[in-house]
This record gives structure tokens, sequence and C-alpha cells, in this order.
């Protein structure tokens, strides 16, 4: 990235950022069970990279010959990788699809199809140099003419459809194959985040294939450059694929990989300890043990990029007063609903920003439970004798009205404030979340948001930034504090973020909540990491 | 009248019943929370976006002419594109419909191997420990909730004892009946082995309320029958207590029996939904809740339209055969 070109507008950002940013979702829009996300977003702090590492890992010799099965809360909604925003599809298509770029499983940006890519000097534009000898399932090339197709498939509606992924390249006009290897972006701006968009989305199809295809049989078959293809698919039922050995990197260790859904926790948990499957997701944390005291499988977990909190309406008595905000936070017992509601599957957090994202500050400790404190403070607002209510969604995050219950179960607790919960069906929360006008928000409300991004700018912008997306809090220290980050980089930029945090933390727009973990169930014959961008990738599976 | 005017009649009353249920469906669309578009896409999605796709999904037209829309596609077989898969309703719920078929009717059938015996006997050894015994049997699958039971099963069953599997259908009937009719007798066999192990702990879990009632009301129809004077009469004439009670009792407690049996079967159509669940079936129950979670209305209304049609279907048969079983009912 160039210097000259770093500048940007707070509208730009806060645009860029409400739409690209989207690796989050409120707690899966589309989700599972226990919570499955719906992902999106992206963005944030970039880094014009030429490294040449291929990203990833797992991957053999190829010729073993084991099978893997994944069960999930939820089949894919189709095939069509462009046509669709949610995990359980995201990470069935990850299989047979490859991506422009990659991350590793802590976040970083790797390459994938493009061995190189930066910005065009003088241009709103991007150039990737692709891998040479990439091939479909088919046995086709890959050129430079089908990746600048994917890319125009979800970016304009003339190429292919109203793509629900649009904003997902937010910034994105259009893309040309130079020549057989080289595709240029165009942008319609700066669009600091373009390489970062590529990290996390935009599936490779092949052009002629797609072309010669309706739209109905896109949605039930598949024509990528992964490390698997399809080899059936039973809508509802199954997605089952197998080893790719002519894929670009070494082949997979497993020989295929059968996705499977189970709306019931109970029942993915029954069929992992039978053997019946080899990894389930949303372990909900009564059933870990019975997993541990298994001969044959184990939990893993690994730290989702979802953050759990309660938002309060800045305009509305007596969320409006400061002391008493913070006084909610003093009266909640973190350390023990991490232990004992989430089975310390969780973190507690004390700012929007979770450990690992770009603006983390880690001076921050989140609010100690003090109700001693959290009386007086109720006392010097004004408001001792209020009575509030949370609204709560059911079933959508994990163990999300439990830890509301205990939430309102504390602050019940104070002799000066009586709190009550009410459930939520989620769809008719989210209606009122979103409907851009903050009286229609409930005064007290929790919410879950996950930024596949690891940026903390994305997250603020998004919750609590005036123009946010889900924002019920207006602060003008706050949004100049965002805007200053817009127009910055690197370290000037982590440390206004960590400002703005430090900020979020001393006027607690929040109850700041937990950190939700990602809690797998694993077959103990297999070898595989937790991911904190909520992805399987079978690729990475190993035997032990 | 005939038993054809009847069916005619009955089938057009059935008409006016689905279309009431597609009507009220449409109806809950007015009063259910959730937009589609919101659970469809994530809330920070470009409002652009989100226009786009409400236009694509033709959820922006008015809400009568998507009703007028939908009502004049189905005798073509036309129930839409579902929200979430865009692939056609219609396929996807008769896809579905085997599975609950084979579950609602193994449920059935379970019941009634096991509850006419059982009644019969607690009717006919009143107050015995049999009697008592069937009593308790009754009162605990009346009581007993299907959730639990279910999963009570898996863990004793499957997961401790290994003798069942814990969920899915891997084969379905249809796939036996192909084969067979192939003459792949191999196979054939291969897979409704397969079949019955799967189908064993969703069968009994479905069918133990089911079985519970049909005991209760075998037991009381029973014990009403033997109290009637043609039972007297009967005996009076030196017939065998077997040919009595196996011959003219049962058969006239069996009349109300098949009544509710077939009753139920219409409900289980539509009311396997948590036992489908539990055990990964993949039905309409399951098909009627995701889409109800997703707010897939298309699909919903589908689902409903066959569990209507069901209904119906099954209400008039049953109705048929009462007539027919019983030369009082007339089919005026």
């Amino acid at each position: 990235m160039t210097d000259n070109q770093s500048h940007v507008s707070r509208r730009t950002y806060l645009k860029l950022a409400g739409g690209a940013a989207s690796a989050a979702a409120i707690a899966g829009c589309t989700g599972g069970d226990d919570g499955t996300p719906t992902t999106s977003g992206d963005g944030g702090s970039e880094a014009t990279g030429t490294t040449s590492s291929d990203g990833g890992d797992g991957g053999s010799d190829g010729g073993s010959d084991f099978d893997i099965t994944i069960t999930q809360g939820q089949m894919p909604s189709g095939l069509d990788p462009h046509d669709h925003r949610e995990t359980p599809t995201t990470v069935v298509m990850l299989h047979a699809y490859d991506s422009v770029l990659s991350r590793d499983a802590d976040g970083n940006i790797t390459n994938a199809l493009a061995t190189d890519y930066s910005r065009v000097d003088g241009e709103n534009a991007a150039t990737f140099t692709l891998r040479e000898g990439v091939t479909f399932h088919n046995g086709d090339t890959l050129t430079a003419e089908d990746v600048a197709y994917s890319i125009n498939r979800i970016v304009k509606e003339d190429v292919g459809f109203a793509s629900p992924q649009r904003d997902q390249l937010a910034g994105v006009s259009g893309a040309e194959a130079v020549d057989e290897t080289t595709v240029k972006v165009l942008n319609e701006n700066l669009n600091p985040i373009v390489f970062s968009e590529f990290a996390t989305y935009c599936d490779v199809m092949q052009k002629a294939w797609t072309e010669e295809h309706d739209k109905s049989y896109i949605s039930q078959n598949m024509m990528g450059s992964g490390p698997f293809q399809l080899s059936s698919y039973t809508e509802d039922e199954e997605v089952v694929f197998e080893r790719y050995d002519d894929y670009w990197k070494e082949p997979a260790a497993a020989s295929g990989v059968t996705f499977r859904a189970a709306e019931e926790a109970s029942t993915r948990v029954n069929q992992l300890l039978q053997g019946e499957t080899d990894i389930t997701v949303n372990v909900p944390p009564q059933e870990v043990q019975r997993v541990n005291n298994s001969d044959n499988a184990t939990i893993a977990a690994a730290p989702s990029t979802r953050i759990i909190y309660n938002a309060m309406r800045y305009d509305v008595e007596p969320f409006s007063n400061v002391k008493f905000r913070q006084a909610l936070n003093y009266a909640v017992d973190l350390e023990s609903i991490v232990e004992n509601v989430l089975g310390g599957f969780g973190a507690q957090t004390g700012q929007p920003t979770l450990e690992g994202f770009v603006g983390y500050n880690p001076d921050i400790d989140p609010y100690p439970y003090d109700p001693e404190q959290a009386e007086q403070l109720i006392e010097e607002s004004g408001f001792a004798g209020a009575e509030i209510e949370l609204n709560t969604p059911v079933g959508r995050y994990l163990k999300d009205l439990e830890i509301s219950q205990a939430v309102a179960g504390y602050i019940d607790e104070l002799p000066n404030i009586s709190a009550s919960v009410r459930q939520r069906d989620f769809g008719s929360l989210v209606d009122e979340l979103l409907t851009g006008n903050i009286e229609d928000k409930p005064n007290w409300y929790l919410i879950g948001w996950g930024e596949a991004t690891f940026d903390g700018g994305l997250v603020m912008t998004a919750l609590l930034s005036a123009e946010g997306a889900l924002t019920s809090w207006n602060n003008e220290e706050f949004d100049s504090l965002l805007e200053e980050a817009g127009n910055q980089t690197g370290d000037q930029r982590a440390q206004t973020l960590q400002e703005a945090n430090q900020l979020a933390h001393d006027e607690a727009p929040w109850i700041f909540l937990n950190r939700q973990f990602s809690v797998y169930g694993v077959n103990n014959s297999l070898s595989w990491q937790a991911r904190s961008d909520e992805r399987i990738d079978a690729y990475a599976i190993s035997q032990k | 009248m005939s038993l054809s005017r009847f069916l005619l009649k009955r089938s057009l009353h059935g008409l006016f019943v689905v279309w009431g249920v597609i009507t009220v469906v449409f109806g809950l669309r007015v009063i259910a929370p959730g937009d589609p578009a919101n659970v469809l896409l994530p809330p920070n999605v470009d409002p652009e976006v989100r226009q786009q796709v409400i236009r694509e999904l033709g959820l922006n037209e008015p809400l009568y002419v998507q009703y007028f829309e939908f009502v004049a596609g189905i005798p073509t077989g036309d129930l839409g594109l579902s929200l979430t898969t865009r692939t056609p309703v219609a396929a996807r719920v008769l896809a579905k419909l085997p599975a609950t078929l084979e579950l609602a009717v193994a449920a059935t059938v379970v019941a009634v191997i096991i509850a006419i015996p059982l009644g019969v006997i607690s009717a006919t050894r009143r107050h015995d420990p049999a009697d008592y015994g069937a009593t308790v049997f009754s009162l605990l699958g009346i009581s007993t909730p299907n959730f639990w039971l279910g999963v009570m099963l898996i863990i004793l069953f499957a997961v401790q004892l290994d003798m069942f599997p814990t969920s899915r259908r891997p084969v379905g009937f249809d796939t036996i009946v192909a084969q067979a009719l192939a003459l792949q007798f191999g196979s054939a066999w291969d897979a409704l082995t397969t079949w019955l192990w799967h189908i064993t702990l969703p069968a009994i879990t479905l069918g133990t309320y089911f079985t519970a009632l049909i005991t209760r009301l075998t037991r009381s129809g029973m014990l009403d029958e033997l109290g009637k004077t043609y039972v007297r009469a009967s005996r009076a004439k030196g017939l065998p207590e077997t040919l009595v009670r196996y011959k003219h009792v049962l058969r006239n407690t069996l009349i109300p029996v098949i009544t509710v049996v077939g009753l139920q079967l219409g409900t289980l159509i539509g009311g396997a939904v948590i036992t489908e669940a539990v055990f990964a079936w993949p039905g309409l129950g399951s098909l009627i809740i995701n889409s109800f979670n997703a707010r897939d209305w298309p699909v919903l209304q589908g689902s409903l339209i066959v569990v209507g049609a069901g209904f119906v279907v099954t209400n008039i048969l049953v109705d048929a055969f009462y007539a027919y079983l019983n030369p009082q009912v007339t089919y005026d």
C-alpha cells in the first residue's frame, strides 16, 4: 500500500467497515442450533504482501486411506459458493473451492491461488499473480479469466446474479484478466482492506463451467480447484467429497470427507461417541465431560472471534447514565459465569476488542465483581429503585439464556435495583435491531458478534460508532478516535484503537460479557487443531 | 350414497381444508416475527444488497400478490422456490415424504403389534398382575416425553450396548423396493436390515405414546363389549371362550381402535418433529422446523400442504373403512 493512498475519509472508512467488515454477524443469522454464525466481513489492517508461502498446512504424500465425517448443526443451503452467507455452507465450500488468498489458523493472511499481490501505483487497483499449474477438478487449467469472472460474478449483478456476498468485497468494482496469470482488481476508491477481503472471501469457480450451466445446476454441483472434489450431494442430508489427487499442493491426507448435519447437540455427541462421525461442532458444556470420559473422542476448543455482550441504549434512562452502566458491570460476577455457566469455555472481556485482534488493549482488565461498588454507583446515578428488563435470544449463542439469567440474577441481588429477563425470538429481536432507528431497539439486550478479520476497528465501528449497523451508543470522542484510526496504518492505528477501547471500557456502553469459544468433539484417531474463524478444514486433518 | 360419491364429496371438502391451511400459513407470515431477509443475511449487510436479495426472492411483492401466485401454481405442482436453497419446494418436500411416512407407519406397526395383545390381556385378566402391569406401562408410555425417551434409548441401546445406531437414515424403503424389483435380492436384503436397524429406535420412540393410547383403548373397548348381551348369548349357546373373545368381542372392539389408528397416522405425518430431530431423521418434521427457523415460508407452506393433505386423505380413508367395518354406519 502506498502512503499517498492511505488517507480515507471517515465516511468511506465507515462504509467499507460497515459493508466488508461483515465477517461477523451477530451470531449467525442463519445459524445452527447453538448459535451457528454467519460469516462475513473483513477488512482491517492490511499488509501488502509478496510472500511466497503457500499458506495453510496439512496434506500428505497422498495414498492414505481414511475418510472423515464432519457433523455440523446445519446442512449447506446449496452448493453455489457465491450464494450464501452462513458458516456451515462456507465450511463445506472451502473443500472444493480455493480462494485467491487465505488465512492460517491464527488469522494471518497467506497465499493461496495467488503467489504475489500488490497495489497498482497511481490507480485504485490491485493485481494478483496466480500460481501456474493449478487445475480444476475436470482437469482444465485455472486461468486469470476464471479468477476475474469469479470476482465479477460476486460484484456485478449482470455477470452473475444478485450475490448476497457483494458487500464482502466492498469497494471492489470489478476485475479483469491482464494475461494468463495476472488479475487486476478494480476498486471504487483506495479500499485499504482489499487484500484482507480476498483472504476471507471469493471462491474461484471455472468460468466456462459456470456459464455453461444454469443456476439450479450450480446449486447442486461443484467445479473448483480445491483439495477435494464433489462425489455426491443429497440435499439436506449429506455432501460427500473425495480427495483430488492433482491438487496444486500435496494431496490431502484424508481420502474423503463427508458432511452431515444434526440439529440436536446431544445427537451429534452420541454420533461422535459411537464413532459414526469424526468431528462435531458446538458441543454444549454439559456434554463436555461425557466426551472427554469416552475412549474414542476428546474436546478441541478454540476462542472464536465472537464476543457476547449486553448493549444498553444511551438515549433512555437509566442507561443514559454512565455511573448506572458501570454499576451493572460491577454487579456481574463474570468469572463465575464463565466457569459455571460456560464450563470454562469462554473468556472474560472488558473491552469491545478481543485479545489477538488489531487494537486490543492489554492494559484493560475486565470489571471486577464488586456488588458494594455497584450499589453505591446506582445510588450516585440517581436511579435507585429502577426496574430493568434484559431482552435475550434463546439458543442462538452458547448458553445465551443461562448467561442472561445469571446477569439479571446478579443485578437483581442488589438491594436498590430489580432486573428480569425477557426471552425473545431471535428473528424478531434482529428485526428490531436492524430498522435503523434506535427507538425500535430494546433498552437492554444480549447479542453476539463475530468478526473473522481479527480487527477491532471493524468491531467497534459496527457495534459502537454512531453509524454502526448495530449501535446503541453515541459518543463523539469515540467516533473521532475511530475516524482517526481510519486514516492510520500499523502501530499508529493500533494505538488509536487501544485508546478507543479504553474509552469504551470507561464509558461502559455494554455490560462486557464473554468471548465465545468454539467447542468441537474430535475422534481420537485424528490430529486436528480447532481454528478461531470457525472453519473446519479437512485438508489440515491427519491420522495420528 | 355410493362409495365413489362419498369419496368425491369428501375430497372436495378436503380441498377446502387444504386451502384453509394455505391461507392460515400465509396469515402467519403477517404476524410471525422475523423477516426472511434478516434471517438469511447478516445484520451488517449493505442495505442495497439486502434490497437486491429481497427483490430476487420476490419478497418485495405485496403479500396478496405472493398469495395468488402461490395458489395459482399449486394445480401445476409449482410450490415456488425455497428461499434458502433456491430449489423447487415441491421436490424438496416430496423428497422428505418417504422418510416421514416410513417412520409414521413403522411407529404405528410397533404400536399395534404391542398394544392390541396387551389391551386384550389387560381386559381379559382384569385385576390380575398382568392387568396392573399393562396399566402401569400405559401410564408410563402416555406420560413419557418423546425427546427424553429418544435420548435415553440412544444412550442405552446405541451408546452403551451398541445394539443400534444412534441416528440417521442411510437407506430408504424406496431403495429396498427398487432393488427388489430389479431382482437384486442380496442388495435388497442388506438394505432392508440396515433400514430396520436404523428405524427401530425412532419407531419405538414415536410409537410409545401411541402404544399406550391403543392399549388403553383396546382394554376399555373390550371390557365394554364383554359386558354386552350378545357375549352372554354366545356363551350361553356354548361357543368356546376363545371364539367369543377373539372372533366376536375383539372384532367389535377394533372398530374404534382402527379409527384412532388411522387418525393418528395423519397426526404422525406432521407430528414426528421431535423424534426426527433427536434421531437426525431427514423427514418432514425436520424440514418444518428448519424452514420455520430460517423463515423459509415457501418450504413451510409446501410442507404444511402435504401434512394437511395427508391428514385429509387418512381421514377420508378411515371414514370409508369405518363404514365398511360397521354396517350400521352408512356413507350418508
